[in-house]
């Protein structure tokens, strides 16, 4: 179709991380709704819970990354504040190029070089949200960043095209159009989320149950999706420790290593309606090269956490990342195929943004490095491999996971 | 409300003020280039000259906002947003809203025309004219189609955008 150009992205450029990096730690705060704290606060816990994962003590720290672009992280300044205060005064590598989202994916493959050049030897990796907190208190939201952007205020939002719900919305329908797609099949992957987020003790869905019957009888919010379709609003956040595979090996964990990791980008960046491709992800230049990297096809892979916006944006990454042809995406999801006990492929075994908890991706990796070492709460099986797809509507990130040796 | 000082918008809002729906198109090669950029994606050119087009075009896609999330759209919910792609070529996404028409009424690809109407949120109207668009067969009772002036598809608006 003419609005369809095979060059509406590109791969991004980034080191080769292969069996470089070890993931050695991981730790969460707790994901609540409005808790009243500050996120520097809850990232603080988070990094906490990492570095005792790890047997660590902040001591042992000498690289940080974040997310620049969002307030309130807990950046080199705030992390020194703190932990100043509990014997930290050394070097500090560290990246703003890190954080949640697409760089949650990414950050192993700049702590790669770090870690080659001898810059550091332990890295950080951290990110937090206080958005329940700061909703209630009337002090920003997920859209602000869309709704200050000059070219949405002036042709997109006179005319109601805003905030996310609505570019996804118009997606989920085109992709409906396109394909055949179901609200049904949207329903399944969010009950699949919810069915593990049933059983996860952190996820802030625990016991609300969801049934598809459920979900169809739901009403829509911006149609073609539901409430159900959407992310969370809450507070909370998570860390990951980063080091070398030798230095993981003596480390108190059995530590998972990095396999792969790419990147790719969308032309029409943040500008959704004018996308190429209406209806895919950058996914489609990304996860081919993570999985080149990694040595490994879709079929490898043994568990799958995906950045969950909304459904379709799932259900999107799964067909771009190849786990099934692009359109068959809604037939793939239907049943117990994403279910961590279906025999299928596991998908989002914590619950995800739809039903975990909305902490921008990073809890994502601490579930995959979770199920890689057989401690997960709905835990796939002698999980090998596992991947996360992160994606922020102008990026997509693949990283892949494997399970690592003493 | 949309910045109408906003340089690189200013000409589709000074258009659609006349009734005329324009979009930036490269003097070099003819491409239209949507969103405005200071240069052309096919040949790097950077001249652009707002042009006006037929305001003919088809439904891409929509969202039936029965909730909106958008404080300014609080009381126009349920209302239609969408992309319209067009004519000209399709390339070319409109954002706009679907009027005059019953959602259930809609269906893909569906050929839409371009209909002006004075912006207005939060039930207040700001004296800005929008490019609203239209079912082609549009004939709700009470939603008589008003006649619209023609524009010359392909002239110039005779403003260049300063980027």
């Amino acid at each position: 179709m003419a609005s369809r150009a095979a060059d509406w992205g590109w791969r991004g450029e980034l080191p080769d991380a292969s069996g470089q990096v070890a993931i050695a730690g991981v730790g969460e705060s707790r994901h609540t709704p409005a808790s009243g704290r500050t996120s520097v606060e809850i990232a603080i816990d988070a990094v906490g819970a990492a570095l005792d994962d790890a047997g660590l003590s902040p001591r042992d720290v000498d690289g940080l990354m974040w997310s620049g672009g969002l307030p309130g992280q807990l950046d080199e300044p705030a992390f020194r504040q703190h932990f100043g205060a509990r014997g930290f005064d050394g070097p500090l590598w560290t990246s703003s190029q890190g954080g949640g989202m697409v760089w949650a994916g990414t950050a192993p493959a700049l702590a790669a070089q770090a870690l080659a050049a001898g810059d550091a030897r332990v890295i950080v990796n951290v990110f937090s949200i206080a958005w329940a907190t700061q909703r209630q208190a009337g002090e920003g939201s997920p859209g602000d960043a869309h709704s200050s952007e000059h070219f949405k205020a002036n042709l997109e939002l006179p005319f109601g095209w805003f905030p996310q719900p609505v570019y996804f919305a118009t997606i989920a329908r085109r992709h409906m159009h396109e394909y055949g797609t179901t609200s049904a099949q949207l329903g399944s992957i969010a009950v699949s989320c919810r069915r593990h987020a049933n059983l996860h003790e952190g996820a802030v869905m625990r016991d609300k149950p969801l049934t598809l019957a459920d979900y169809l009888d739901r009403p829509m919010l911006v149609d073609p999706l539901r409430m159900e379709d959407c992310c969370l609003i809450s507070d909370g956040g998570a860390a990951y420790v980063m080091t070398s595979p030798e230095h993981a090996r003596d480390l108190r964990k059995p530590p998972v290593h990095v396999a792969g990791v790419a990147e790719g980008h969308s032309g029409s960046g943040v500008f959704w309606s004018q996308q190429g491709d209406f209806t895919a992800t950058p996914q489609v230049f990304s996860a081919p090269a993570a999985f080149e990297m990694a040595g490994i096809t879709p079929a490898d892979v043994d568990v799958l956490t995906l950045y969950d916006p909304f459904t379709i944006v799932a259900l999107m990454q799964i067909e771009d990342m190849g786990f099934c042809k692009k359109g068959e995406g809604g037939a793939f999801v239907e049943g117990t195929r994403l279910h961590h006990d279906g025999g299928g492929l596991p998908y989002n075994t914590h619950g995800g943004l739809l039903s975990h908890a909305y902490v921008l991706g990073i809890s994502h990796v601490v579930e995959v490095v979770r199920q890689l070492r057989g401690e997960a709460c709905a835990q796939v099986p002698d999980a090998q491999i596992g991947v996360y797809g992160g994606y922020t509507g102008h990026m997509a990130s693949t990283l892949v996971l494997r399970r690592g040796t003493r | 409300m949309p910045d109408l000082s906003f340089e690189p918008t200013r000409g589709f809002w000074d258009a659609a003020a006349r009734r005329e729906l324009a979009v930036p198109r490269c003097s070099a090669c003819d491409r239209y280039v949507w969103y405005p950029q200071p240069r052309c994606p096919g040949c790097g050119g950077s001249e652009m000259a707002w042009t006006v087009v037929s305001g003919r075009g088809t439904l891409f896609s929509w969202a039936l906002v029965e909730r909106a999330l958008y404080k300014p759209f609080k009381e126009r919910a349920p209302y239609v947003t969408g992309l319209v792609a067009l004519e000209e070529d399709p390339v070319v996404r409109i954002v706009t809203n679907i009027v005059d028409c019953d959602p259930a009424d809609l269906h893909m690809d569906m050929p839409v025309t371009v209909v002006f109407r004075e912006l207005s949120l939060a039930g207040e109207e700001a004296g800005v004219v929008a490019p609203y668009f239209r079912p082609v067969s549009a004939s709700v009772p009470g939603f008589e189609p008003q006649p619209q002036p023609q524009p010359k598809p392909g002239a110039t608006t005779g403003e260049e955008p300063s980027r």
